[in-house]
């Protein structure tokens, strides 16, 4: 309870200095580039085996009833507007967001974020709004390259492995994902790279000292940041998809 | 009373409260660090110096009591007034406190990128200039990771002499040294006072530098500034820890 | 690249040597069931918390398939089948690397760091023993239990969303929950959880345990134990699902 007032004010203080200055860009492209760069790579190989899992999945779950020609309707419902999205979130958080929290924990326990308050820079200016707005400009186009991954990897498993018509496949999952649902996909992703820099930067702000306190820090910031994006799903799901 | 007060203090803490916890840190400190001179806080270690130390820079605020720099109360001040007198303030960091990701220069220009309007050759120029102040002109594009203890002690003190600030703060700045280097330090600090003429404060648990730098000299135990004044006075002090320091022991009980 | 091989070929000798201590005495007994009790107590919540919203979301998605065909009443086989073999096991063990196996490098990281596994194999006792064996077996032993649990709060979490927030019949959903899942579903998803589980307690170990240069080390060995252990076991995951439930088209 009170981890989560702090968390509160912890975010208020991250808001008011994102607006009080404007912000430092140079830190922002930096941020925005190192998060997507890093984080892409395992996006890819993720996104591409759930996406054949998912085929492999629905095929399972409608075969008996006559209705494996649904896989596409399956994959844009499951995959596009639930899985692509968490999955995101869940593997930014286990990488940007871990790299987050140990960064700016070792950052405390140096004294780094000390020496910036002497300095007269607001740590919060300086670490959390670049971090925020990078994750913020880069995890919407992270976003579209999962649901591209694991579409296009769920087609192929249903028309090679499975044997599927692949014109039924891309006829089904098209008429599903309407472009707003896209732009619904976009803006939960929006919402859990808030959350995953926020309570990443929180951990690491708020970190014990020592090597063991930069790894409980880590250890923290992804669980929470995963756990709540997974709950708040289904919370944005019924509001946007429901 | 054992504590004497300067006449023109350009830091004044008031009856300065503070605990975390169960512990208390410091117990009703009052104290006014004189302008233009070099003030030193003795202490053994875990007497809450650096705890001080963080409350003249508004890190810490005190449970109860004030602190003043000049006519700022660091504890009711806002953020934008806070700021405006740490732009005033240079802290030498206990373990440096060097950005990992930048290199020894870009550490030292790192103030005036943010502070000062300037181009990036000037604002090299400044750095290396106070790069050589410190006597480590070579090290400017060095990884930190590859500057020893000592070497890192310095740069960090060149960066936290960059924007030319009103007071200087040195953090156990002989803390983890070897005698020969804490010797060089003590030189260094030494000549950087008479160079730059500002407030220093230093604090340390080594009564060797303590009265080497020293103008003014105070003892802080058990969370109360037990003596406090010029160097010739606190030398003179018969309170007990402050004997027990000088000549290095440390009374029964304590 | 060579570095790469190499950092593989040190993995190997790691698993082959830690693989080799689980099969031979001495074991760590106690060491090894506190590392059991605490993986299970630290991940329950998480994992319920994670697969109940999803078994909710999949009853809301799955809802609008089956109304397409009129045939709501299968809901609940669609979600105990997708439950069983893959939401569970994938997103249980997920948890379980975000926080036991973070946890276990950033243990082995402080340690490596603190001169603490040094000073173990000074004392002359075998580090991989004391302090690695009891915690790749923990992983190995909480993670089907643990999936075992998700399953569970995945079932009610679709079970809440048709029944209370959809209105479909309660009846329904509990007959229809076995339509299509068999013993054989139950089995699998715990197999994956057993495989799942050593990969993330070899992984997370291993980065702890060779943890580098500082706090700054013990953060990057973290930050690596739950990536590649999460990256490494979704993709054996397609297969561990093609071999366990053949799903080979018919054409």
């Amino acid at each position: 309870m009170t981890t989560l007032l702090a968390f509160v004010r912890f975010c208020g203080i991250v808001a008011r200095a994102s607006l009080s200055n404007p912000p430092p860009v140079r830190r922002i492209v930096e941020e925005a580039h190192g998060i997507g760069v890093r984080s892409l790579p395992i996006l890819l190989v993720v996104s591409a085996f759930v996406g054949t899992n998912l085929a492999v999945q629905g095929y399972n779950a409608f075969a008996p009833l006559g209705g494996e020609r649904l896989i596409g309707m399956f994959v844009a419902l499951a995959g596009v507007r639930e899985l692509a999205p968490v999955m995101v979130a869940a593997m930014v958080a286990a990488k940007a967001g871990t790299e987050m929290a140990s960064q700016i924990a070792v950052m405390r326990i140096g004294e780094q974020i000390d020496a910036l308050e002497v300095m007269a820079l607001s740590p919060h200016w300086f670490l959390v709004t670049p971090r925020l707005v990078g994750i913020l400009l880069v995890i919407p186009a992270l976003t579209m390259i999962s649901i591209f991954t694991l579409v296009l990897c769920s087609y192929g498993v249903a028309v090679y492995q499975l044997g599927l018509d692949g014109n039924d496949f891309i006829q089904l999952a098209a008429a599903t994902t309407r472009p707003v649902d896209l732009l619904s996909c976009a803006a939960k992703s929006l919402v859990f790279g808030a959350i995953i820099c926020l309570v990443s930067c929180f951990y690491g702000f708020h970190t014990r000292p020592g090597p063991a306190g930069v790894g409980q820090a880590t250890n923290a910031a992804v669980v929470v940041s995963a756990v709540s994006c997974a709950a708040l799903n289904y919370v944005l799901s019924e509001v946007l998809f429901g | 009373m054992t504590t004497s007060t300067p006449d023109d203090p350009i830091i004044r803490l008031v009856d300065v409260h503070k605990r975390f916890g169960d512990l208390v840190v410091l117990d009703g400190v009052s104290m006014g660090i004189p302008r233009g001179l070099t003030t030193v806080l003795l202490g053994p270690s875990g007497t809450g110096k650096s705890v001080l130390i963080k409350h003249i820079v508004g890190l810490l605020e005190p449970d109860a009591g004030e602190v003043w720099v000049d006519d700022v109360e660091m504890g009711r001040a806002s953020m934008k007034q806070r700021y405006a007198v740490r732009r005033r303030f240079g802290m030498m960091f206990q373990q440096g406190a060097l950005f990992d990701n930048l290199t020894a220069g870009e550490n030292v220009e790192f103030p005036l990128r943010y502070h000062r309007r300037m181009g990036a050759a000037e604002r090299r120029r400044i750095a290396a200039e106070k790069l050589a102040l410190v006597e480590l002109p070579e090290v400017y594009d060095r990884p930190t990771s590859a500057l020893s203890g000592g070497q890192r002690k310095r740069v960090s003190l060149a960066r936290a002499i960059v924007l030319e600030p009103d007071v200087v703060l040195f953090d156990e700045p002989n803390s983890g040294l070897d005698p020969m280097t804490s010797g060089t330090v003590d030189a260094l600090i030494q000549r950087m006072k008479e160079q730059l003429g500002v407030t220093f404060v230093v604090i340390t648990h080594d009564i060797v530098q303590a009265v080497t730098v020293a103008d003014w000299i105070g003892m802080l135990s058990g969370g109360h500034l037990v003596a406090y004044g010029p160097t010739e006075t606190f030398l003179q002090s018969d309170h007990p820890t402050v004997r027990a320091f000088l000549s290095r022991k440390l009374p029964e009980g304590t | 690249m060579i570095e790469g091989l190499a950092g593989l070929g040190r993995f190997a000798l790691f698993g082959a040597g830690v693989a080799w201590r689980i099969v031979t005495p001495w074991w760590e007994v106690g060491e090894t069931s506190r590392h059991v009790w605490q993986l299970v107590a630290r991940c329950f919540l998480p994992v319920v918390a994670v697969v109940f919203p999803f078994g909710m979301v999949m009853a809301l998605q799955g809802l609008g398939i089956f109304a397409v065909f009129g045939a709501q009443r299968m809901l609940s086989s669609l979600v105990s089948v997708a439950v069983f073999r893959e939401l569970s096991p994938v997103l249980a063990c997920t948890l379980v690397a975000a926080q036991g196996g973070s946890a276990f490098a950033a243990e082995l990281g402080a340690m490596r760091i603190q001169e603490e596994l040094d000073a173990t194999e000074i004392m002359a006792i075998d580090s991989l023993r004391a302090h690695v064996v009891p915690r790749v077996v923990a992983a190995l032993l909480a993670s089907p239990v643990l999936v075992l649990v998700g399953s569970i709060s995945g079932i009610a979490g679709g079970f809440v969303t048709a029944v209370y927030v959809k209105g479909e019949p309660e009846g329904v959903y509990w007959a229809n929950l076995w339509a299509l899942t068999s013993p054989v579903d139950v089995a699998g998803g715990l197999v994956k959880a057993f495989v799942f589980g050593g990969i993330i307690g070899l992984v997370a170990c291993y980065q702890g345990y060779f943890a580098t240069g500082g706090a700054a080390g013990v953060g990057r060995a973290v930050n690596n134990a739950v990536v590649i252990a999460v990256t490494v076991f979704v993709v054996v995951n397609y297969f561990l699902t093609t071999a366990l439930f053949g799903a080979i088209g018919v054409g």
